[in-house]
């Protein structure tokens, strides 16, 4: 117990909502062969509008998984996060609902991008629609960024630091770390991740005004980065939550130590500035690496943002090899998002999901709909690729400017 | 006018479609001291009580019908509100 070491943050636990699964082990299979699942929008009230093609989450049954009550005061973002946390504590072997034995040594930290469109646009139009009066209460907190670490910690009654990260989509890796900065001060778990849900109509018209968004209708064509086909991303709904917890903790309790979260950097170059974002990307790269002590030589693999709009891929390739030097030709890269599409802030939350699941199979999972590659990256595509995998760096960056790295080992680093 | 008071059927009716809230309405009738923080409802639920009574009523209720702390402090309050009492 009394230990000198610096704290670790590890992960023991992952729980995942996506388009191409609705748990971790569906998701990682359909990952692992790079099944593509974007597919036509079918959302009602989203049929008219010229986004045609997105990762939607199909089957999911949000009253099977979560109380009524937080149900009515929720939006969808909300009800995937909360389901994602619960499949990420049942995973890490904590108790589900009937609290843990210490509250306080336990927070949440999301990141969010837009908040509850959904919801939002429902109490909104019975407010320009009837009147005042009919805008139910709960809307105060359904549409905010805050709502889904609000209430997956009132659900599972933790009392532990919590926090929301509104910092774009790079915001989902920024959250991993908040948490892993947490847990290194002192604070025992942290559920950390994000969930999104930009697929009803308020939220489908706002994306509409970015340049970067792909309106290809045909989903195998509508998003692949790092090609010469390159058009754009493809959106997606959904995400992950990871249990972030203190090494020694989770030793002491029996848990799986899955992976370390090594290092993490971040940096700002400004909105849809791709050519900009390369030194950005680097520098954030640099700091990871520096924090986590690792050289570029040890990166097994990269989980890149892979925007897929020329001038950012040309950039994000450019600042690998910037930092990676000529290992970054060498080191294999994979996009499995080009499968199902980029959940905003939960889309490099996922990536590190599969950055873990990756190391842990020993398999470099394809890039699904990437053939050509139009770079001088080694992109992983059609099948997966076995590899021994120790070290995995994963890149993000938001249409409004910020970038960040984070390096992932895999394992703990104490011994039992 | 004939005003037809608020009855604990209803409040349970209310309870599941405001507060997501699941209760036997003769369990509500039967123990209607217990609090509305014990059977779940916070002040949010509430308060969307309230305004969905506000709205099928067309009056409007004091300004603290969502502090009372029990159904029975509740719907007597909403029964003499509608009564004119």
């Amino acid at each position: 117990m009394s230990t000198q070491r610096p704290r670790r943050a590890v992960v023991t636990g992952i729980g995942v909502i996506a388009p191409n699964g609705l748990r971790t082990d569906a998701y990682w299979k359909s990952v692992r062969e790079g099944l593509g699942v974007l597919g036509r929008i079918t959302r009602e009230g989203c049929e008219h509008l010229p986004l045609k093609v997105a990762g939607q989450v199909e089957g999911f049954d949000a009253s099977a998984l979560i109380d009524e009550r937080f149900l009515v005061q929720t939006d969808r973002f909300t009800h995937y996060a909360m389901a994602a946390a619960a499949l990420a504590l049942d995973d890490a072997g904590l108790a589900h609902e009937g609290g843990v034995e210490d509250p306080f040594s336990v927070g949440v930290v999301t990141a969010a991008g837009s908040g509850g469109g959904e919801f939002g646009q429902r109490e909104l139009q019975k407010l320009w629609g009837q009147g005042s009066k009919f805008v139910g209460p709960y809307q105060s907190i359904a549409w905010f960024y805050a709502a889904s670490t609000g209430q997956i910690s009132i659900r599972h009654g933790f009392k532990g630091p919590c926090g929301v990260v509104a910092s774009d989509e790079a915001g989902g890796l920024d959250a991993l770390a908040h948490a892993a900065r947490a847990v290194r001060r002192g604070t025992g778990a942290m559920v950390a991740g994000a969930a999104e849900a930009p697929l009803a109509p308020y939220s489908m018209v706002c994306q509409l005004g970015y340049p970067e968004l792909s309106t290809v209708d045909d989903p195998d064509r509508a998003y692949r980065p790092f090609t010469a086909k390159a058009c754009g991303f493809v959106p997606a709904e959904g995400g992950a939550m990871l249990l972030v917890e203190d090494e020694a903790r989770a030793l002491d309790r029996g848990a799986t130590v899955r992976a370390t979260v090594a290092g993490h950097g971040a940096t700002f170059t400004g909105a849809s500035r791709w050519k900009e974002s390369r030194e950005g990307l680097a520098q954030a790269v640099r700091v990871a690496l520096d924090e986590a002590g690792c050289a570029p030589e040890e990166i097994d693999v990269v989980f890149p943002d892979a925007l897929g709009v020329p001038e950012a891929d040309r950039a994000e390739a450019l600042a690998l090899a910037d930092v990676l030097g000529a290992h970054a030709t060498r080191v294999p890269v994979t996009a499995p998002k080009t499968g199902y599409g980029r959940a905003y802030c939960g889309a490099s939350v996922l990536d590190t999901a599969a950055a873990v699941l990756a190391m842990e199979h020993g398999l470099v999972p394809p890039t699904p709909h990437v053939y050509d590659i139009d770079c001088d990256l080694d992109v992983v595509m059609s099948r997966a690729r076995p590899a021994e995998l120790r070290t995995a760096l994963v890149l993000s960056r938001g249409l409004m400017g910020s970038n960040a790295a984070l390096v992932v080992r895999r394992g703990g680093g104490l011994a039992r | 006018m004939i005003t037809t008071g608020l009855t604990f059927v209803e409040l349970a009716a209310l309870m599941k479609q405001s507060a997501g809230v699941t209760v036997d309405p003769a369990e509500l009738e039967e123990a209607p001291e217990a609090p509305f923080s014990g059977l779940g409802v916070d002040s949010l639920g509430l308060l969307g009580i309230v305004g969905e009574l506000e709205n099928r009523h067309g009056v409007a209720l004091p300004p603290d019908a969502e502090r009372c702390k029990t159904p029975a402090e509740f719907v007597a309050l909403v029964n003499n509100t509608l009564a004119g009492v």
